[in-house]
């Protein structure tokens, strides 16, 4: 191995130190350990925080490269610290970012020195965007594979549904990611279910990120900094979902002056208001607020029942953070949403995510830099129903508190490891039904289950050479299921043919899984690379969902004496390669994933208020892999970005199509998305989405009979059929207001579905109801076109 | 000053757009290319605590775009036995298919065995006859929304303590099975209340006048479990099943249909006005 590593390092000839350099990185790669030893020679540090120079928002991902001396260029924390260190001497360190001016700043290294970055964005220069000589080409150098991150300056252009700019709608247009259906906030990667993917707000798990049964996300682009998406070679510090990890984080808030922000949309308006808390950049706070009035519609009609129905969502993000001395940072922030639905007095339902985030930056010294945060999670429903003397009420919630430490240590500009620990304790109720005296219903409460989850893990980038750049890791998980609680294990029909008693707090099961993840980019030339990527990732949190769309009464459960944790391991290969100085980027990679014990349900099984509900469930394998392919120009007045998938997805279950392999309900062929934007003028910028999917795998009858007189379908094997094609083209606009100092506004006009295509949502099957001696099936579509205009104004 | 007029005018004038925005599903007939899956026999049979005969069909499925008319299954040997030493055996009636018992009399508590033999195939079912619970009355719910006015009928009974009862109802209108819908309903989550249960329809809805037969059938479980699963079959994406499937059926050897011996009463009402 060591001979392999040399090899494919030693291409040019290199200097003693830089062997030297080479020999000591990996030996610190094999003996796993923390390389302080490689301070033995004196290394000064320049460490520091990169900002934005008008907001004082910290920048994430910015890169920072010593001249003449990094290798690898280092890449600003999700708090905006870096930290490289390099031999005494005099230094030109460049600093750059997507979307700002790089700046260069002459370090003197005779000791450590800390020196606070501050870029200023292009846009603000008010001038063509100009195409920098140092535009980065980090998506070819780093061994990251499979990650896509978005900024919402960039998503800000590209029209959506009802036009309310939503990151969950705009990541389906990525390549590997596949969206749940019109106007549907699910998503699915790679094969993956859609509770598969971890979605974070601020490090907080986010249960269920729709609103209105998933024509909205629960995300405020108004309050969001910075998404990324790990779909391919997943970072050892995230855990617990199988398929990805949609990791979102909040904008801090304007630290030098107070503004406020707003859109008013057809359906919804949304307001934002920031400033700074204390002076000399010490603190900040943000309120993003949003709600939809779709409903106000409904008050006009005369029909008591539907003026009294309701129809909306609101959601406030709030985030504040204050600096506690040169070494420590506190951030608070909070997340706070509910949807609210209900027809007449008749029914109603509520439901919401609510997040809280404490954390604590510490900066140990100038390499090491550490933050520890306590997180609070809850998503709940709420469902009342009144119909006749019938009064009931079904409650049912997932609630996590957790405790995370993290820690970075930028050895030197090769070496940098990240470590650290995440304690979850989780409770879930899956069901109470309160119900009056009169009522038919039983009150009933499923008992709560509890459930600890930690793990430990460590992670190491690594140059090896200047061409060869790796990042291996490894995280260790435990997963405790806890009493108390009664467990029963059931026989092959659903039986429960044993049953054990818990008190609180004893051990009812442990499952500890070792998950390895290792990625490694060879650069073939300065503008290309191969990589290759493996990751092994465990899910031990379920969530039981029978319908194709996300439904707000879906229930999570945790792993326990019968439902074992998911495991996969997925295999990637990549090719990378950027064009014309990095202005396009171009990536193909091919994947393959292995799913061990995949949930599905039996035919008619009770998941509502079920204390046996784990009787109800099958278990399977599954696979995935695939193509894509990713065509992006990032800058110029003419950008943005073409994505295509070629995949399957198959699953496997006892009993299901003579135990054979079939398709999974979100295998889709052919996955094609173009997005483009092209800024005409000062004033005008034009966009367009063009997407096409080949259909899912569906169920369809393939013959019928008559039962009791009505006319059932006949099946005779799992989607085995598949939905018609889907394409539809969006197109959107934004006219530019005057800018003053003071005041900045724009118009974003947009129609979805600009044709009209009726693409299908779903096709039912039924007596025809003109000609009782005929069956036929029936097609929905939910958008023929909608357009929408939303003003956003700023001050 | 100024900043807040501009944003007022552009909230009425967005305000007045969003009148205009009148999204909307629209819903259309396709023909889409279904297999014929090769036939499959269908048997249903009953066997109820009222006088006989009890009736057994056989019958075969046909293709998804054929007419709504099943083959036949003549000349088969069909049998009932109730396990008090009796069995009947049925005789093909004038109309094909169909097969009726001349000296059986259901009783609750008796578990009855079907036996059909037919195209040289043996199928066997069981169904125990639950104890009757009475059924109280029949009384309307009226609903509105979004334009309409529905009126569907509700079933009042006391739900005995302490065992699993499962129910089953259907609606007549003029002799013609009125509901396109299996209206069940279990004591899972009701065990020992009085239950007032809505009959829901979500297609064709009863008007004041007509004169409502209701039947009550208390079934036994693996009936309740072979409906409640037809119910949720209806398949075809968005909020459908994800995957529907046949029911599992209480008649062995792959046969579709079902067997069920239960009671039945009945109360006839009519419609009042909204």
């Amino acid at each position: 191995m060591l001979r392999l590593a040399c090899r494919l390092g030693y291409v040019n000839s290199q200097t003693k130190l830089h062997l030297m350099q080479r020999t000591r990185s990996f030996l610190s790669f094999v003996l796993f350990s923390f390389p302080f030893f490689l301070a033995a020679q004196t290394r000064h540090t320049v460490s520091g925080t990169v900002r934005d120079k008008k907001s004082g928002e910290t920048l994430i991902g910015a890169s920072i490269v010593l001249l003449g001396q990094s290798r690898l260029n280092v890449l600003s924390n999700a708090y905006g610290f870096y930290s490289v260190n390099a031999t005494p001497g005099d230094y030109k360190m460049v600093v750059s970012f997507t979307g700002y001016q790089p700046d260069t700043v002459a370090v003197s290294l005779v000791r450590d020195v800390v020196v606070p970055v501050e870029l200023t964005a292009e846009g603000a220069q008010l001038q063509e965007v100009v195409i920098s000589a140092n535009r980065n080409s980090n998506n070819v150098t780093k061994p990251l594979m499979g990650v896509q991150k978005l900024s919402i300056n960039e998503i800000k252009d590209i029209p959506v549904l009802f036009g309310e700019k939503d990151i969950l709608k705009t990541i389906q247009l990525l390549p590997g990611v596949q969206s749940g259906g019109d106007g549907n906030s699910g998503f699915y990667v790679r094969g993956g279910s859609i509770d598969q993917n971890l979605i974070l707000l601020d490090e907080a798990t986010v249960y269920n990120p729709s609103h209105l049964l998933g024509f909205f996300s629960t995300f405020n682009s108004d309050a969001l900094k910075d998404v990324t998406l790990y779909k391919g070679a997943i970072p050892a510090e995230y855990g617990g979902r199988l398929a990805s990890v949609l990791d979102v984080k909040m904008n801090d808030g304007n630290s030098r002056d107070y503004h406020a922000s707003g859109g008013i949309g057809l359906i919804s308006s949304r307001l934002n208001v920031e400033g700074p808390v204390g002076g000399d950049d010490k603190g900040s706070f943000i309120v993003s607020a949003r709600r939809t009035y779709a409903d106000v519609f409904l008050k006009l009609s005369k029909d008591t029942n539907t003026n009294r129905s309701s129809l909306y969502f609101y959601d406030i993000n709030a985030k504040a953070n204050y600096k506690l001395g040169d070494n420590d940072r506190i951030y608070l922030s909070g997340y706070f949403g509910k949807d609210n639905l209900g027809l007449g007095n008749t029914f109603g339902i509520d439901y919401g995510n609510s997040t809280a985030t404490f954390r604590w930056n510490h900066i140990f010294n100038s390499r090491l830099f550490s933050n520890t945060s306590l997180i609070y999670s809850k998503y709940n429903y709420d469902i009342k129903i009144n119909s006749g003397n019938n009064d009931i009420g079904i409650t049912s919630y997932i609630r996590d508190y957790h405790f995370k430490e993290d820690l970075q240590y930028y050895a030197n500009a090769s070496n940098k490891i990240n470590f650290g620990i995440d304690v979850i304790n989780h409770t879930t109720s899956p069901g109470v039904i309160s119900a009056t005296e009169s009522s038919s219903y039983n009150p009933i409460t499923v008992s709560d289950k509890h459930a600890l989850e930690t793990a430990a893990y460590f992670s190491h980038d690594v140059s090896v050479s200047e061409k060869l750049n790796m990042n291996y890791g490894l995280r260790a998980g435990l997963f405790t299921v806890m009493g108390p609680g009664k467990f029963y294990t059931y026989d092959s029909s659903g039986n429960a043919i044993d049953t054990a008693s818990y008190g609180s707090g004893s051990i009812v099961k442990n499952y500890f899984n070792l998950e390895p993840r290792f990625s490694v980019s060879y650069k073939v030339t300065d503008v290309s690379s191969f990589k290759v990527a493996y990751t092994r990732t465990t899910q031990n949190l379920h969530l039981l969902s029978n319908s194709t769309s996300s439904n707000p009464t879906d229930v999570w459960i945790p792993s326990s004496n019968n439902v074992k944790p998911e495991i996969a391991d997925q295999v990637s290969l990549g090719y990378y390669r950027n064009f014309e100085a990095n202005k396009y980027e171009f990536s193909s990679e091919v994947y393959y994933r292995d799913m061990q014990n995949q949930i599905d349900y039996k035919n008619g099984a009770q998941l509502i208020a079920n204390e046996n509900v784990e009787s109800q469930l099958i278990f399977g394998k599954g696979r995935s892999y695939g193509l894509e392919l990713f065509f992006k120009k990032k800058v110029g007045k003419f950008n943005g970005w073409v994505s295509y998938t070629l995949s399957r997805t198959e699953r496997q279950f006892t009993g299901v199509n003579n135990d054979s392999w079939y398709p999974a309900n979100q295998d889709r062929t052919h996955n094609l998305s173009v997005v483009a934007i092209y800024k005409v003028n000062k004033k005008w910028t034009l966009s367009a989405d063009f997407v096409y999917y080949s259909g899912n795998a569906v169920t369809w009858p393939s013959g019928k009979y008559e039962v009791n007189g009505q006319v059932v379908f006949l099946y005779t094997e799992r989607n085995a059929y598949r939905m018609p094609s889907y394409n539809r083209l969006d197109v959107g606009a934004t006219l530019q207001g005057k800018k003053t100092k003071k005041f900045d506004s724009n118009w974003n006009f947009s129609i979805y579905n600009l044709y009209g295509r009726e693409n299908p949502y779903s096709i039912s099957f039924q007596q025809d109801p003109g000609d009782a001696s005929k069956t036929q099936a029936i097609q929905y579509a939910l958008f023929r076109w909608v357009p929408s205009v939303t003003y956003n104004f700023k001050f | 000053m100024k900043t807040r007029k501009r944003i007022r005018a552009a909230f009425a004038v967005t305000a007045a757009l969003g009148l205009a925005v009148l999204f909307y599903s629209c819903k259309k007939t396709v023909t889409l290319k279904l297999n014929n899956a090769a036939a499959e026999i269908v048997i249903q049979g009953e066997v109820t605590d009222a006088p006989g005969p009890y009736t057994v069909t056989i019958n075969q499925t046909v293709g998804f775009y054929k007419d709504n008319t099943y083959p036949p299954i003549s000349g088969a040997v069909v049998k009932i036995s109730d396990g008090q030493g009796e069995t009947d055996s049925l005789t093909e009636t004038a109309t094909p298919g169909t097969y009726a018992t001349h000296i059986l009399q259901g009783r609750s508590g008796n578990t009855y065995t079907l036996s059909v033999f037919a195209q040289n195939k043996q199928y066997t079912a069981v169904s125990t006859m639950p104890a009757l619970v009475p059924l109280d009355s029949v009384t309307f719910e009226t609903t509105s929304g979004f334009g309409q006015h529905q009126t569907n009928a509700v079933v009042n009974f006391q739900d005995p303590p302490g065992i699993k009862n499962y129910y089953q109802f259907m609606e007549y209108i003029n002799g013609q099975l009125f509901n396109k819908e299996f209206f069940i309903f279990e004591d899972r989550l009701s065990d020992g209340r009085y239950i007032s249960n809505t009959l829901y329809m979500d297609s064709t809805y009863l008007q004041s006048g007509q004169d409502l037969e209701v039947k009550m059938y208390c079934i036994d479980e693996n009936v309740y479990n072979y409906f409640f699963q037809l119910n949720q079959s209806g398949g075809g994406g968005g909020f459908n099943t994800a995957s529907p499937a046949n029911p599992v059926s209480n008649i062995s050897n792959g046969a579709l249909g079902y067997f069920s011996a239960h009671t039945t009463q009945s109360i006839s009402v009519g419609v009042p006005n909204q």
